[in-house]
């Protein structure tokens, strides 16, 4: 029988894989401490995307989250590598020399995966080692070409990032500016903050042990993402194909085009889709070293991370955390 | 009882007499694992023609191949549908937009011209679609997404001013309008094409050419069921800024921006969840028995939403009559629109087996088999439909009844795969027929009498009785 889902043709079962083990590690102020919002919730990607958002129609903020929602789905359709009809499902068939036309949110959600691969030397993979420069991306006239075969593609570390941003701007689009949108807490967007406040409120906390909280966070035009290893999980690095060992966490915190005065599309990369960027980042520092993380923070104005390493083996005591980057306005943090 | 017991004991008698033999399931195990092209060759021939077939469409497009005839294709409707469809037209190879009409010019016009101008397709935009028919001449097809109401109109008026036209479903909300298209497709001699896509899915066609056409695997149909059930949701809204001036609403029959934006739920314009969705899957009813439906009754109310803003029925179950050379079948057909349980799908109930089909590549199609019904191996074989899913067998104790939990019933899948949007190989299958390289999967004729069938299901809710349909009423 077919599974649970509505009208829509979504996916469910196994959905689009998350990035570095699993969706946790950022916390939002509870309703308790913004008796204001309005809260909406759906399930895509295997996870609940979540609008949280301050207006003053009811009706009207549930029909602009609800298109919201619409357009996530749409993403799912596109970049799921479960449907064999998505953009992705058809790029992951392709034999060398072969080549597909797929979607301008596809396209553009790999020329940013295919961008933060290249900033982090292939620390972010969403190919996972096998061959991402073997496809030959043409945005001109969106085509996916593959040199060699075998290439497979798996958007789970980038697309609820990139999904965020475009329901952010689509609320934009509604007027609900005053607003948060986070896909399964791993990937948060936060817009304008509700009045009467400096931010949204973030909580960073140690996977190892939730109540832990490492950082309280004010946050507006600004996205983080998460990753984050339970016991027992693990990453693999795409660069290497073995397990990585030594890292719990990491967090990454980009700030929105307009919060930091760039245009939204530049000459050297693709627009800076800020969660998709994060979502991405994140992943990658769960492998990179902190000097990588320096550099890579310093080049990039505004780049903030938090790392969360494990004790050493053998050795008793929490987890420290290394705070990396951050000049930015746009946010204040207060580590705890 | 007496029946059972002397099968159980033949079956004994077999799990006694000597060493295990392989069963049937264990053959087609081994026989799945074997990379021989003879054994899966038909449908892995079958997809990749398909899919090579795709592949080229994909790399002719944008530039289309010199011997390609270009289309120039205007879109009339730019909402959701109109998008879905322009997306997958945007992978046929030979198309050239020229126009897109809609009167939400503020929103949903400039989004459809401005993807179309991304992908370099020099379009014109148009609020009237009149004034796009006298100004764009080189049209050669018009395709409609706009609300069913005014379906009727604009695809006579297309037709008639001699463009091909492919016409979402329902082809009308009023028979009279569905007439009118038919007669105005035989008048013009354009093609009409109406939007019952799921008439040129690969998966489709090979259930109902291979598997029940050549193999009949469900032998004697007797019940089907199907739904599509979906789970509760907002009405639709705009955003505040671009919403449309009153006067153009009015002008094109909405009294205001919220009938614009939910215009299915209202009589005279729309026909509800029952057209909006059972539509599309009482048409394959019809397709894949071969005969239209005698009768129908069907019970169906405002259970949920507000009835003002919600005229036609949330919640709809139907039961048709068929009366198939083969003897009566009975189909129900439920959909709802508060909870999406099990999402869509229709189900084929045989004597000899069972096929649940989706339109959702996530669902696909699965076949079971009547455990008494004749092998389908022959059917394995030619790649029909894939080896059965086997459930892991422990070694038993020879002639011992080891008691365990129950084993599911063979499990088969139908080896054909989509992989393109759901919309495109109908569109192309439009288009072929266009340049005179195919016939229409789903002419005007055909789209009649699935909306006499569908429609009739509002008409008998209303009525509280049971309703029969005469063989003429889906003649014109």
């Amino acid at each position: 029988m077919p599974g649970a889902a509505d009208g829509c043709g979504r996916v469910d079962g196994p959905g689009p894989r998350v990035g570095a083990g699993a969706d946790r590690g950022l916390g939002i102020g509870g309703p308790r401490e913004l008796r204001d919002v309005r809260r909406f919730s759906h399930e895509a990607m295997a996870t609940v995307f979540e609008v949280q958002g301050v207006h003053a129609d009811a009706r009207y903020a549930a029909q602009a989250a609800q298109a919201a929602f619409d357009l996530a789905d749409r993403l799912e359709r596109e970049l799921s590598r479960f449907l064999p009809n998505s953009d992705i499902g058809r790029v992951n068939h392709l034999a060398a020399g072969e080549r597909t036309r797929v979607s301008p949110s596809t396209m553009e959600c790999l020329v940013i995966a295919r961008h933060v691969f290249d900033l982090t030397g292939g620390a972010f993979d969403v190919s996972i080692g096998t061959g991402l420069p073997s496809l030959e991306l043409d945005p001109d006239d969106f085509l996916v070409r593959a040199t060699s075969s075998g290439v497979r593609i798996d958007l789970g570390g980038i697309g609820k990032g990139y999904a965020v941003d475009l329901m952010a701007e689509l609320l934009e689009e509604w007027g609900l500016e005053l607003a948060l949108v986070h896909g399964g807490f791993s990937s948060v967007l936060a817009l304008e903050a509700p009045a009467g406040r400096d931010g949204w409120p973030l909580t960073l906390s140690d996977p190892g042990a939730p109540s832990r909280v490492l950082a309280r966070l004010s946050v507006r035009q600004t996205a983080l993402g998460a990753s984050g290893l339970r016991k027992g999980d693990h990453i693999v690095d795409p660069r290497t194909g073995e397990p990585a060992r030594g890292r719990r966490a990491a967090w990454v915190a980009v700030p929105r085009p307009a919060a930091v005065g760039t245009e939204a599309r530049t000459d050297e990369g693709p627009r800076r889709a800020a969660a998709a960027v994060a979502d991405a980042l994140t992943t990658a520092f769960m492998l990179l070293s902190p000097g990588e993380i320096e550099a890579l923070c310093e080049r990039s104005p505004g780049l903030e991370a938090w790392i969360l390493e494990e004790p050493a083996e053998g050795r008793q005591g929490e987890a420290s955390l290394l705070h990396v980057g951050g000049s930015d306005p746009g946010y204040t943090s207060t580590s705890s | 009882m007496a029946g059972k017991d002397e099968k159980d004991k033949v079956t004994e008698q077999a799990g006694a007499a000597g060493p295990r033999k392989l069963d049937r399931r264990d053959v087609l195990k081994g026989l799945s694992t074997v990379p021989a092209l003879g054994l899966f060759g038909y449908a892995w021939q079958k997809q990749r023609q398909y899919q090579q077939a795709t592949i080229e469409a994909a790399a002719a497009a944008p530039v289309a191949s010199s011997d390609l005839q270009v289309i120039n294709v205007a879109l009339l409707g730019a909402g959701a549908q109109g998008q879905v469809l322009t997306d997958a037209m945007l992978r046929i190879p030979g198309l050239r937009f020229r126009a897109v009409c809609d009167v939400w010019t503020e929103y949903n016009q400039k989004r459809v011209v401005n993807q179309l101008r991304k992908f370099k397709h020099d379009v014109n935009a148009y609020e009237n679609y009149r004034e796009m028919l006298d100004r764009e001449k080189e049209l050669d097809a018009v395709v409609i997404a706009t609300p069913d109401f005014w379906h009727s109109q604009h695809a006579v008026d297309c037709l008639k001013a001699g463009k091909h036209v492919y016409c979402e479903k329902e082809m009308s909300n009023t028979l009279e309008g569905a007439r009118a298209m038919v007669v105005a497709a035989r008048d013009t001699g354009k093609l009409l094409q109406i939007g019952h896509q799921r008439r040129s899915n690969p998966r489709y066609l090979h259930c109902y050419e291979k598997l029940l056409g050549e193999a009949k695997l469900l032998g004697r149909i007797v019940t089907l069921n199907g739904q599509w059930n979906r789970a509760v949701a907002p009405d639709l809204g705009a955003p505040d800024r671009y919403a449309i001036p009153e006067a153009r609403l009015k002008q094109y029959g909405f009294k205001d921006m919220h009938q614009f934006r939910n215009w299915r739920w209202y009589k005279g314009l729309g026909g509800g969840p029952i057209v909006d969705l059972g539509s599309h899957q009482i048409d394959i009813y019809t397709w894949f028995l071969g005969v239209n439906p005698s009768h129908v009754m069907a019970s169906g109310g405002q259970l949920f939403y507000d009835p003002k803003t919600h005229e036609w029925y949330d919640t709809v179950m139907a039961v048709f009559d068929y009366d198939t050379p083969a003897g009566p079948v009975k189909a129900y057909y439920q959909t709802q629109t508060t909870n999406g349980s099990q999402g869509y799908f229709e189900n084929f109930m045989g004597d000899q087996g069972t096929l649940l089909i989706s339109e959702s590549e996530a669902h696909a199609a699965k076949l079971y088999r009547d455990t008494n019904a004749p092998a389908w191996d022959t059917w394995v074989q030619k790649g029909y439909i894939t080896a059965p899913k086997v459930q892991e067998m422990k070694e038993k104790t020879e002639g011992v009844t080891d008691v365990r939990e129950s084993v599911s019933p063979d499990e088969h899948n139908v080896p054909v795969v989509l992989r393109d949007p759901y919309h495109q190989p109908h569109l192309q299958n439009f288009f072929n027929a266009v340049r005179g390289k195919a016939k229409l999967n789903c002419p005007a004729e055909i789209g009649y009498e699935s909306a006499v069938s569908v429609l009739k299901v509002n008409e008998a809710i209303e009525a509280k009785s049971r309703l029969s349909f005469k063989p003429e009423d889906f003649h014109i």
